[in-house]
C-alpha cells in the first residue's frame, strides 16, 4: 500500500469519525433534560421559554432537528447559539486562536521540558539525580491540576506579582494584539495557565521518556555503535532519541483533546476564554448547537493532530512503513 | 540538551519580563482615569428590557437614563425627592395623569435630540408581550404614554396610590426609538443592538471583547456634567476568588461584592483598597413548594401543611447559621426584604428558634420515630425531602449542608440536590422540587417586590405558591396608604401574617462590602444599584497611576 | 483523638508493613517477585496502599468523630490542627482527619470500581479486536478513536446531565464507561503480537476454541500492560472526581471524598490551607504509591526492560 491509499483510507476513516462524533454528541445533549432557557442565573416566564423553543426550532422531533442541522452544515452555517445571542460560528471564530495558543505552548513546555528531563534521566539512570527528579516528577503527575493553578496564582500572581492574575491580556493597552509590545504582553498572561498545564503533562512525558529511552538504551543496536567508537552524545542523540521519541509522538495526540476541551478547569480558573469554557457553558445552559459545534471543531483538529503524527511516524520509522505495506492498519504507540 | 533548553528558558523569560514592562500613556490632568471592575458574571445582552441580571444593570446604568432618580432619602412615596434626570420638570395635570418636560439638551449618542417619542416607544416596547420584559408586570398600573409634542409625554395611570411617580419613573430606561423601530418586538432578545447599545447617558459603549470585557467610555459633552472618570471596564473573571485576587493584586480597582468575612479581610490587608459597606438589596430565602412536585394542582403532601412548616422553620437557628458562614457580613431578614426596604424593622414578629418546640410540635403531628432509626415517620412515610441549590454559589451550597444538618438533629432527613443553575431556574418555575435556596433582590419600593411575588397574582414568580387571601388584602392596603407611617404599620401587620404562615425561610440578607482602590475619591454606593453614582467619582490629577494615563 | 483510635491507627501501620514483610519473604523464592520488589519504592508504594485500603475498611474504628457532624460551626470552623482535631476542621466545622479516613473509602471505591470496569471492557475489546482483526479489529478501533476524539470530562458532563443528581453507582459506572479507550489500544497491540508467536498458533492447530486462546493463552501473557493500566487507572479516576466535585458534579452532600472535600474548602484555601491540603496529598499519595507499584509489576512481568550495562 503506497502512503497515498493509507492517506485516503486515514481521510476517509476521520471523516467518519467526525460524523460519528456530532452524532454522539448531538443526542447525548438533547437526551439531557432541562430544556435551554434564556440564561444562567435567571428564572424565567415559562411561556416565555416555550416561545424560545419553538423559535429555535427545539420542538420539532430529535431526527428531524439532526437531518436540519446536518444540512446547515453542509452549508457552512454552524446555527445560532441562543446563550450567547449570536452566531455559532462568531463565537467559535473568537476561541479558536485562544485555545490553539494555550494548547500550543503547554505542549511545547510539556515536550522540551518532559523530554529534555526524560533524557537527563536516562543518561543517569538510577544515580543520585535520576532518584531526585524521578520523585518529583511523579509528585507534580499526581496533583490535581486545578491546586497546582490556585498555588501558582497565590504565589506568582499575587504574593509576588510577577504574573498576571487571569485573563487574557491587559484589557487597556491590549485588547486586540496590534503591536510587539502586545505579543509579549499576550505571552506573558499566557505564561502560568500554560505552565500549569504543561508541567503536569511534561511530568508524564519525563517519566514516559526515560523509560523508552532506557528500552532502547539497551538494544544491540547502541551497544553496537559505542563499541564503533560513535561520540556518546551522538549516540544519545541520533539513535536513542530518535527511536524513543516515536512513542512520545503518539502520545501528544492522544493528549490533544485534553487540552482542547478538557482544560475546562485552568480556563474557568484563569479566565482564559478558550473551547474549554466555551464547551462547559454551553453544556450547561443546554445550548445544542453550541455544544455539537464545539464537539465538532475539537475533534477535528484532534483526528487531524493524529494522523499528522503518524504520518510523523511512518516517516521517522522506516520499519512502519514496510509494516504498513502488509497490515491495514499502522500500530501506533 | 538539558542546559541548552533552560537557556532557551532563561532568553524567553527576559524577553517577556521586559516586553511586561508597564506602558505609559501621556493623559495628564483632570480628564483622566481608568476604573476597571473585576466582574464575575457575563451580561447575555445590554438591551434594558430584555435583561435582568446585575451586570448588564450596572452597565445599563452608565449608557442609558431613567426620567427621573431616587433622591439621597430614598423615598419612593410622592414625587418630592426624586431628581431630574432625563426630564427637566414635570407637573400633575389631574389625579391621575402625570407630565414630563424632557431636557432639551438631551441627545442620543449618535446625534439626534431625544424626544417623548422615544418615552412613548420605550413604554409600548417594555409592556409588550412579545418582548417578555420582567419588568413588565410592574408598569401594569399605568394606562398609556402619549406625547403631546416632541418634548413634553403624558402617563395615564389607571388608579390613584402613592408610588405613582416611582413607578413612571424607575422600572423603564428610555430607548432610541429611531434605532429600535425596525427590530421586530420578539427578536429583541437576540438583537445586535444588545451587543453595540447607544444610549443617551454619561458613558458611551466602546466594545464588547466576548468573554473577555466590555469598555465604556465618558461623554464630555454630557448635559448633566462630565463624568469623572473617564473610562470604565468591566473584566469578566469567572472564579470569585480569582476575581477577589484581581483587586488584592492591583490589576482592577473595583470589586463590588466581596460576599465572604475571609475575601472582607483580605480586601482590608490590602494596602491599596478601601472597603465600604453598604446595604444590601438581596435576600436569601429556603421556599417550601406548597404544590405537588408531580402534579401541581394538587396540594404537596408535606409543605401544604402550615403547621408542618411553622414548625420546620423553627428548627433552624438562622443567627448561628450566619454567624458561622458571614460574620458581621448579613443580616437574618426579618422577612421576606432586604436592608434596603424602609419597612425593614427587626421587632416584627417572626418565628422563633426553639428546636424543643419544634419537636413537640412535630410530635403533635403524629411525626415520631417510630422505627428508630432516627428519622421521624408518620404512616411508614419517613420526614424527608429535597433541597434544590444552584452549583453557581457557594454560600447557598454550604448553607444547604448546614441546614441538612440542622434538620438532622430534629429527626428529618434531607437529601441535598445540587444543580446547574439553568435546571434550578426550570424546575422552580415548573414546580418541581420540594424545597429550593433562592435569591431574590428588592426594588427600593415594597410594593414592587413583595407584593409581586408572594401573592396569587404573580403567577409563575411565586414560586412556592403561597396564598393568602388575608396577606394580599393587608398588602393591598398598605400599598395604597397614602402616608408612609400608616403604611409602614400595615406592611408590617402584612408581614407579620406571612411570617406566620411560615410559606419559607428567610436565611441571610447580605450587608455589601465593596472594595475600591484608594485613589478614587467621592465614592458613592446607592444601595440599590451600586453603580449608579459612577459618574461622580473621581480620580484626582495628583493620584493618576499607569492605567489612567492611557490615550484612547 | 482517643486512645482506642490511636490503637486502632497502630495497628494498621503494623499490619501493613507486616503484609509486605510477609509477601518479600515469600517472594524471594520466585524471580519474578524478586525482580517486583528490587526497588524499595514499590515496596512503599504497596505499603501505603495496603494501609490506605485497611484505614478505609475500618474507617468506624479510626476515625474519631463521625465525619458529617458539625461540631460548632461558630467555634470550630476552620480550626487548625491540634490533638483534638488531628488535621484541623473544615469550613463547616467538621473533622477533617475523619473525613479524610471515610473518605477513603469512597475515593478509593470509586477508583477501583471505576478502573476495574474501564480496564476489564478495555481488555475485551482490545482483545476481540487484536485477535480477530479485519474488519472486526477496523470497526472496533475506529470506535476507540471516536472515544479518544472527545476528552472524558466532555463526555462525563454530558453524561452526568442525563441524571438529575448523581448516585454513587451511576457515577462509577459513567467514569468506567468513558475510561476504556487506552487500555484497549494497549491490549490490542499486546495481543496482536502474541498472536503470531508459537504457542497460539500450536494452540489453534490442535484446535482450541477461540475463546479459550484468548483466555487462557494470550491474556495471562498480556498481563503486564493490563495491570499497569489499572494500577494507572485507579490513580487518574481519583483526579478525576476531585476535577468533578470542583466542578460541581459528583457525591451528594454530606458524603466525603477527597475530591469534594477539596471542592468545598477553596474558597477558604487561603486562609485555612489545611482543609485542602489534605486531601490533595491524599490522591498524591495514592496516584505516587499506584505508580510505583505500576513500576514494579512492569519490572517483574516484562523482562525486556533492562537496566543499561
Amino acid at each position: 500500500m503506497t502512503v497515498a491509499t493509507w492517506l485516503l483510507r486515514r481521510l476517509v476513516a476521520s471523516v467518519a469519525i467526525i460524523v460519528a462524533v456530532i452524532t454522539f454528541v448531538f443526542i447525548l445533549v438533547h437526551l439531557a433534560p432541562g430544556k435551554p432557557c434564556l440564561g444562567q442565573d435567571e428564572i424565567v416566564d415559562p411561556a416565555v421559554c416555550a416561545r424560545v423553543s419553538t423559535q429555535l426550532g427545539l420542538d420539532r422531533p430529535i431526527a428531524e432537528q439532526y437531518r436540519r442541522y446536518l444540512v446547515a452544515l453542509a452549508h457552512g452555517d454552524f446555527g445560532y447559539s441562543y446563550s450567547l445571542r449570536r452566531p455559532v460560528r462568531d463565537a467559535l471564530i473568537e476561541t479558536i486562536p485562544f485555545t490553539l495558543q494555550l494548547a500550543g505552548a503547554a505542549l511545547l513546555l510539556d515536550f522540551l521540558l518532559g523530554l529534555s528531563l526524560g533524557i537527563y534521566q536516562a543518561r543517569r539512570a538510577n544515580r543520585l539525580p535520576d532518584i531526585i527528579l524521578g520523585n518529583l516528577t511523579l509528585f507534580v503527575y499526581s496533583l490535581p491540576t486545578f491546586w497546582l493553578a490556585l498555588l501558582l496564582l497565590l504565589l506568582f500572581g499575587e504574593k509576588l506579582a510577577w504574573f498576571p492574575v487571569g485573563g487574557p491580556s491587559d484589557p487597556i493597552f491590549c485588547p486586540v494584539v496590534d503591536s510587539f509590545y502586545c505579543i509579549a504582553d499576550r505571552l506573558w498572561h499566557l505564561s502560568l495557565p500554560a505552565t500549569t498545564l504543561g508541567l503536569v503533562g511534561a511530568a508524564g512525558t519525563a517519566r514516559f521518556q526515560r523509560a523508552a529511552m532506557l528500552a532502547v538504551a539497551s538494544q544491540d543496536y547502541i551497544r553496537t555503535a559505542r563499541a564503533k567508537g560513535v561520540p556518546e552524545r551522538r549516540v544519545v542523540l541520533r539513535h536513542q532519541l530518535r527511536n524513543a521519541l516515536l512513542s512520545s509522538i503518539t502520545r501528544f495526540g492522544l493528549a490533544l483533546p485534553f487540552l482542547l476541551t478538557g482544560a475546562v478547569l485552568i480556563e474557568t480558573i484563569f479566565a482564559w476564554p478558550g473551547m474549554g469554557r466555551l464547551a462547559f457553558e454551553a453544556i450547561l445552559t443546554r445550548d445544542y448547537l453550541l455544544v455539537t459545534a464545539t464537539a465538532l471543531i475539537a475533534s477535528t483538529l484532534v483526528v487531524t493532530g493524529s494522523l499528522v503524527a503518524d504520518l510523523l511516524v511512518g516517516v521517522a520509522d522506516p520499519r512502519l512503513r514496510v509494516r504498513a505495506a502488509r497490515e491495514p492498519d499502522i500500530v501506533t504507540a | 540538551m538539558l542546559r541548552r533548553f533552560l537557556l532557551h528558558c532563561f532568553v524567553g523569560f527576559v524577553v517577556i519580563a521586559v516586553a511586561g514592562c508597564e506602558r505609559r500613556g501621556g493623559c495628564t490632568g483632570a480628564w483622566c482615569g481608568t476604573l476597571i471592575n473585576a466582574a464575575v458574571a457575563e451580561p447575555g445582552t445590554l438591551l434594558p428590557p430584555s435583561s435582568e441580571d446585575i451586570v448588564a444593570n450596572d452597565i445599563d446604568e452608565q449608557l442609558f437614563l431613567k426620567l427621573a432618580d431616587v433622591g439621597p432619602s430614598e423615598n419612593t412615596i410622592g414625587d418630592e425627592d426624586f431628581q431630574p434626570l432625563l426630564a427637566q420638570k414635570w407637573e400633575w395635570d389631574g389625579p391621575l395623569t402625570l407630565v414630563f418636560h424632557i431636557d432639551p439638551r438631551a441627545r442620543w449618542q449618535d446625534g439626534p435630540r431625544v424626544t417623548a417619542a422615544d418615552v412613548e416607544f420605550t413604554f409600548n416596547a417594555y409592556t409588550d408581550s412579545a418582548v417578555g420584559s420582567p419588568f413588565r408586570p410592574k408598569l401594569l398600573r399605568i394606562a398609556s404614554v402619549t406625547q403631546r409634542d416632541s418634548l413634553t409625554t403624558v402617563f395615564r395611570f389607571k388608579e390613584r396610590y402613592p408610588e405613582m411617580f416611582y413607578d413612571a419613573v424607575y422600572h423603564m430606561r428610555i430607548l432610541p426609538a429611531h434605532l429600535l423601530r425596525p427590530v421586530p418586538r420578539d427578536q429583541w432578545r437576540t438583537a445586535p443592538f444588545g451587543r453595540q447599545p447607544v444610549g443617551s447617558g454619561p458613558y458611551r459603549f466602546v466594545q464588547w471583547l466576548p468573554a473577555q470585557s466590555i469598555e465604556l467610555v465618558a461623554d464630555s459633552t454630557f448635559f448633566l456634567g462630565r463624568p469623572g472618570i473617564r473610562r470604565l471596564i468591566w473584566r469578566f473573571t469567572p472564579n470569585l476568588q480569582v476575581a477577589v485576587q484581581q483587586v488584592i493584586a492591583d490589576q482592577a480597582d473595583v470589586r463590588e461584592q466581596l460576599v465572604t468575612p475571609d475575601n472582607v479581610a483580605r480586601a482590608r490587608a490590602a494596602q491599596q483598597l478601601a472597603v465600604y459597606t453598604y446595604r444590601g438589596n438581596t435576600y436569601t430565602y429556603l421556599t417550601f413548594n406548597q404544590r405537588s412536585p408531580d402534579d401541581t394542582t394538587k396540594p404537596h403532601p408535606l409543605f401544604a401543611d402550615r403547621d408542618l412548616r411553622r414548625a420546620l422553620s423553627m428548627a433552624v437557628d438562622r443567627a448561628t447559621l450566619l454567624k458561622s458562614e458571614l460574620g458581621d457580613l448579613a443580616k437574618v431578614p426579618p422577612g421576606p426584604m432586604s436592608e434596603l426596604l424602609w419597612i425593614w424593622d427587626p421587632d416584627i414578629r417572626q418565628l422563633p428558634y426553639d428546636s424543643a418546640q419544634a419537636g413537640r410540635r412535630l410530635n403533635a403531628l403524629g411525626w415520631r420515630d417510630h422505627d428508630g432509626d432516627g428519622i421521624r415517620d408518620k404512616d411508614g412515610q419517613p420526614l424527608a425531602f429535597h433541597i434544590l441549590v444552584p452549583t453557581s454559589s457557594v454560600l447557598r451550597r454550604q448553607y444547604a449542608r448546614l441546614l441538612q444538618a440542622q434538620f438532622s438533629a430534629v429527626g428529618v432527613r434531607v437529601e441535598i440536590d445540587e444543580l446547574e443553575p439553568a435546571v434550578v431556574g426550570q424546575r422552580v418555575s415548573t414546580g418541581k422540587y420540594d424545597t429550593a435556596i433562592l435569591s431574590r433582590s428588592n426594588d427600593p419600593s415594597p410594593s414592587s417586590g413583595i407584593a409581586q411575588n408572594w401573592t396569587r397574582a404573580a403567577g409563575a414568580s411565586n414560586f412556592g405558591r403561597y396564598y393568602s387571601p388575608e396577606f394580599e388584602r393587608i398588602v393591598d392596603l398598605a400599598v395604597t396608604a397614602t402616608s408612609r407611617d400608616r403604611a409602614r404599620s400595615l406592611w408590617r401587620s402584612a408581614i407579620e401574617t406571612l411570617n406566620a404562615d411560615a410559606p419559607a425561610i428567610f436565611l441571610y440578607a447580605l450587608d455589601n462590602a465593596a472594595a475600591v482602590h484608594k485613589r478614587v475619591e467621592n465614592v458613592q454606593l446607592r444601595p440599590d444599584s451600586w453603580a449608579t453614582l459612577l459618574r461622580t467619582w473621581r480620580i484626582p490629577p495628583d493620584r493618576l497611576i499607569d492605567r489612567d494615563r492611557v490615550e484612547r | 483523638m482517643t486512645l482506642g483510635t490511636w490503637l486502632a491507627l497502630a495497628l494498621a501501620v503494623v499490619l501493613a508493613a507486616e503484609c509486605v514483610r510477609a509477601l518479600r519473604q515469600r517472594g524471594l523464592r520466585q524471580e519474578r517477585w524478586r525482580r517486583f520488589f528490587r526497588h524499595r519504592t514499590t515496596s512503599w508504594g504497596l505499603g501505603i496502599l495496603v494501609f490506605l485500603a485497611l484505614v478505609a475498611v475500618a474507617a468506624p474504628l479510626i476515625a474519631p468523630f463521625d465525619p458529617n457532624r458539625q461540631l460548632d460551626i461558630v467555634y470550630l470552623k476552620n480550626h487548625p490542627p491540634s490533638w483534638t482535631f488531628l488535621l484541623g476542621t473544615d469550613v463547616l466545622s467538621r473533622d477533617v482527619w475523619s473525613r479524610a479516613v471515610y473518605g477513603a473509602r469512597v475515593s478509593l471505591g470509586i477508583g477501583a470500581l471505576g478502573a476495574l470496569m474501564a480496564v476489564s471492557l478495555g481488555t475485551l475489546v482490545g482483545a476481540i479486536a487484536g485477535y480477530y482483526q479485519r474488519w472486526v479489529d477496523a470497526v472496533l478501533m475506529r470506535g476507540v478513536d471516536v472515544g479518544l476524539a472527545l476528552p472524558r470530562i466532555f463526555i462525563l458532563l454530558m453524561a452526568v446531565a442525563l441524571w438529575d443528581g448523581l448516585p454513587f453507582a451511576a457515577l462509577v459506572i459513567a467514569i468506567g464507561l468513558t475510561s476504556w479507550f487506552g487500555t484497549s489500544r494497549l491490549v490490542r497491540a499486546e495481543v496482536m503480537s502474541l498472536r503470531e508467536q508459537d504457542f497460539v498458533v500450536a494452540a489453534r492447530a490442535l484446535g482450541a476454541q477461540t475463546g479459550r486462546i484468548i483466555f487462557r493463552h494470550v491474556l495471562p501473557n498480556a498481563a503486564a500492560p493490563i495491570i499497569v493500566s489499572a494500577a494507572l487507572g485507579v490513580g487518574n479516576v481519583l483526579l478525576l472526581e476531585a476535577s468533578l466535585s470542583f466542578l460541581g458534579i459528583g457525591i451528594k452532600p454530606p458524603d466525603p471524598t477527597w475530591g469534594n472535600m477539596i471542592a468545598d474548602n477553596a474558597p477558604s484555601i487561603y486562609t485555612a490551607p489545611w482543609s485542602t491540603v489534605v486531601p490533595g496529598l491524599a490522591i498524591s499519595l495514592v496516584v505516587m504509591s499506584l505508580n510505583a507499584v505500576a513500576d514494579g509489576v512492569q519490572d517483574a512481568l516484562d523482562p525486556r526492560e533492562r537496566e543499561p550495562a
